[in-house]
């Protein structure tokens, strides 16, 4: 087992034994095997199928690259729907782990996402944008873009995620200084009728998803999804800076469930389109972190995410398009810590200190785009976001930190993208944001797209994007340790990327990027030396360099695969050291092999990550993962089931973590499975 | 060192398994898309009247020539000698555009895209329907053009240019397909 080494006492139940469930997997598959080699199926004479019928018939697409990843001016990936199925993906953090250039961390509370060297422990993954469909998760309190089960969003229900590499202001605003994750939802006409999903995992996770969706005649178009979660975890987790007889001797058990409910919907009806979710996550936290009792169940956070977003489109005139949209956002998190608010050497006294931040906001936005002189699509918007309340507390005991603020931003876009001929394409955009709390910046983006050939594609890319510092950042004070400063300005960065796309026959498309970073004011905690209290300062700056490669194939009976490597050097341009929790190399494999018709695949996933520094100025050492996944569908018609193996080989690794823990890197799972079955009606 | 053989023998299982498994299970699966379109040809034969005047008795025989690289294959041979609207369906394959004599379908494979233009002009109004899969293929003048939707093979119909071409296209097929107009 996982663990085992560690915690010697530790036991999993024993239908989850790795022998045994891989022993099963054998006889299935051979089962499997036996059973196509007999059905040797008679094809049908294909001259007595009507039109109507052929145009019904599912094929695989030719290999074509999406046109989005050729013409777009970044580096971009797409993930599809079919591949979260075929790798077994369980959330956005398994997906990103997928993705060329991405790792992620885990502390047992949250997932961090890094990209091009940066990944700060401790920091809700700030510095990227994620949107749902195009409306904005990123909270106003702390940033937040939730890539683990705190995704207000069943993984399920996602069609494809587009990411898209480097600054992204220009357009979008706050936060895309490393790129922007936009999740696209599936559409209701797509399940026409109720998909139903069960689906149990190592450590007695459970969880269930019943969805209905369909396009009625009338234009009417509906999705509703429900989900329920629920994980004990990993009940004995060990953790060797807890070695003694006060904390359990470094054991924390029963100290690692999380569970949350999900609720997403949406409706279009002609050029409207409303969309809403509601998400509640809860998670004890194992780890002892910021100085929390070990071992001691109620270490919890929760973490609730609503909106609602109407959504308008519509073709104003010839080549003249209107998008508008106003949306309402609500968040709120709860973290109950338990201190022992003892004097050293007596008896422990345990209470619970709670921190509690809502944030409620409004905003529209909207925009004009137009083509002119056929050369010319040019994209005009603004947006308004009114942060109605924004709430943080904190007490022990007593209230000791109650504030209340509201905050309000603006802002102005305009891009050009210029056709100058057939296979060079110029792409400008810049856009000013105001803030109350700051004031104004100005962020522009540039590039240069040119198709030398019909197979090569050349970019040329510059851009600046910002974050705006955030409530917690301004305003959190407890009063002893921590306190605020409002005077803080917004993180920048710039960064020139080249990039290389080249189709290698008709079936594999190789993609080579290279580029350079600068980050500047990034806000740190530091201590004052005036009076010894931490404060948030715009004072780091840094620097990344690095080459990006990556293969992909496609080919029409369902194989596909990607192979990427990416070389990066980012550090600090003060001590000029390689900042903490930057590998150097990663190296990822996934790969689709179709086995048997279009039934019956494997889904293989090989993750290399080197060595990464810690805050403690260790090493956590460097590791090789390997996912497997078997998918079936259509075995018995409209069922789809799918068993995974993660961490197939069961490498025991950690990841980096940030200063709030004692530990220097946390554990990750060892080998862990999931069984899942979807059904359609 | 047991488990690093292990895990060794997994991965160049693994990777054997993606160089010559697919190729295994392929053959029978990337046809699929062609036995479809080869479906639709048959099917279009049906919807189709040509002038009577481009059949040299009653009982001469259909003629379908693929222009350019073979994208059926074997699929094509299904359909081989096959009686529709009581005549036989013969197939040719040709390499050159002076080959194609006497043909009442023309399928123009996407190898002859750099040249689709001449080729369409050089037919001028003969009572031959064109069929393509390239994007533009109908706007340049070609008549029916297979584009895949959704992972569903869906054709355009350029109705005009099948007009200009003395071919009837019943209404039944016209209403299943998306219509597109010559761009000069």
């Amino acid at each position: 087992m996982e663990n085992s080494r560690l915690s010697p006492t530790c036991q999993k139940p024993k239908f989850w034994r790795p022998r045994a469930f891989i022993g099963v997997l054998v006889i299935l598959f051979s089962a499997f095997v036996s059973a196509m080699s007999w059905a040797n199926e008679k094809t049908p004479d294909i001259t007595e199928l009507s039109v109507e019928d052929l145009m019904e018939v599912t094929i695989e697409t030719v290999s074509k690259f999406e046109q989005r990843v050729i013409e777009a001016p970044a580096s971009v990936s797409i993930i599809t729907s079919e591949e979260i199925k075929k790798y077994g993906y369980r959330n956005l953090a398994d997906l990103l782990r997928g993705v060329r250039g991405f790792f992620v961390n885990y502390d047992r509370a949250y997932h961090y996402l890094g990209i091009r060297g940066f990944s700060r422990g401790g920091d809700y993954n700030t510095r990227f944008l994620l949107l749902i469909d195009g409306h904005r998760i990123n909270e106003t309190i702390y940033d937040t873009a939730t890539i683990g089960n705190e995704l207000p969003l069943d993984i399920d229900l996602i069609d494809r995620v587009e990411v898209i590499r480097g600054p992204g202001s220009s357009l979008y605003g706050t936060n895309a200084i490393f790129g922007i994750i936009n999740i696209i939802t599936r559409k209701g006409g797509d399940l026409k009728g109720f998909e139903a999903s069960g689906e149990a995992g190592s450590f007695y996770t459970y969880k269930g998803r019943l969805s209905y969706g369909n396009k009625f005649e009338k234009g009417l178009e509906v999705l509703v999804s429900g989900s329920l979660y629920d994980s004990q975890g990993d009940q004995k987790l060990y953790y060797g800076e807890y070695d003694s007889p006060a904390t359990n001797f470094g054991i924390a058990k029963d100290c690692d469930d999380e569970g949350y409910g999900s609720f997403f919907g949406k409706a279009s009806f002609y050029d409207f389109t409303l969309q809403g979710a509601y998400h509640k996550r809860k998670k004890e936290v194992p780890t002892g972190s910021w100085g929390t009792v070990f071992n001691s169940q109620g270490n919890r956070i929760i973490d609730e995410r609503a909106y609602l977003d109407l959504k308008y489109e519509r073709e104003l005139a010839y080549e003249l398009k209107f998008k508008g949209r106003l949306y309402y956002d609500d968040y709120f998190y709860g973290g109950d810590y338990i201190f022992d608010f003892a004097a050293p050497g007596n008896p422990p006294l345990l209470a619970t200190a709670k921190d509690r931040t809502y944030s409620e906001a409004v905003g529209g936005e909207m925009n004009l785009s137009k083509t002119l002189f056929k050369k010319h699509q040019l994209i005009l918007g603004g947006e308004y976001r009114y942060a109605f309340r924004q709430d943080q507390a904190y007490s022990e005991i007593i209230p000791i930190f109650d504030d209340h603020r509201t905050g309000w931003n603006w802002a102005l876009y305009l891009q050009d993208e210029f056709e100058i001929l057939k296979n060079l394409k110029l792409n400008a955009g810049v856009r000013y944001d105001d803030y109350s709390t700051f004031g104004g910046t100005f962020n522009p983006r540039g590039s240069i797209i040119y198709l030398p050939f019909e197979k090569t594609v050349l970019k040329l890319i510059y851009g600046r994007a910002f974050r705006a510092p955030n409530v917690y950042e301004l305003y959190y004070t407890d009063n002893s340790t921590m306190k605020s400063n409002r005077n803080l300005d917004p993180e920048k960065i710039q960064n020139v990327e080249f990039v290389f796309h080249q189709y290698l026959g008709f079936n594999l498309w190789g993609t080579a990027t290279v580029y350079y970073q600068r980050i500047d004011d990034l806000i740190s905690q530091q201590v004052d030396p005036a009076d010894g209290f931490l404060v948030f300062r715009n004072v780091d700056k840094v620097e990344g360099k690095g080459l990006e490669l990556e293969l992909e194939g496609k080919w029409k009976n369902g194989f596909r695969g990607r192979l990427s490597y990416v070389l990066q050097k980012t550090k600090d341009r003060e001590t000029n050291e390689t900042l903490v929790n930057s590998p150097s190399h990663l190296f990822k494999f996934n790969g689709i092999v179709p086995i048997w018709k279009e039934k019956l695949f494997v889904g293989l996933e090989e993750q290399f990550t080197s060595q990464r520094k810690t805050s403690g100025g260790h090493h956590a050492g460097a590791f090789f993962i390997t996912n497997l996944t078997l998918f079936s569908q259509n075995l018995v018609k409209d069922l789809e089931i799918s068993a995974s193996v993660y961490n197939l080989f069961n490498k025991k690794y950690g990841d980096p973590v940030g200063e709030e823990h004692l530990q220097d890197e946390i554990k990750q799972d060892g080998r862990t499975f999931r069984f899942k079955i979807t059904y359609r009606f | 060192m047991v488990r690093r053989c292990l895990r060794a023998s997994f991965i160049v299982f693994t990777l054997a398994m993606l160089i010559w498994g697919p190729n295994v299970s392929a053959e029978s699966m990337q046809s699929k898309e062609y036995l479809i379109k080869v479906a639709f040809l048959y099917n279009f034969i049906k919807f189709v009247d040509w002038p009577s005047e481009s059949f040299k008795n009653g009982a001469a025989p259909i003629n379908l020539c693929v222009l350019g690289d073979d994208p059926f294959g074997e699929a094509l041979d299904t359909i081989r000698n096959k009686r529709v609207k009581g005549r036989r369906l013969v197939i040719k394959r040709v390499r050159r555009v002076e080959q194609i004599e006497g043909a009442h379908l023309l399928f123009i494979s996407t190898s002859e895209k750099g040249r689709v233009k001449e080729i369409l002009k050089s037919l001028a109004d003969a009572p031959v329907l064109t069929i393509s899969e390239m994007e533009g293929f109908g706007q340049n003048g070609g008549i029916i053009n297979f584009i895949t939707v959704d992972n569903k093979i869906q054709f355009e119909i350029n109705s005009e240019k099948a007009q200009q071409h003395k071919l009837k296209i019943s209404s039944q097929l016209l209403k299943l397909a998306r219509i597109v107009r010559s761009e000069s």
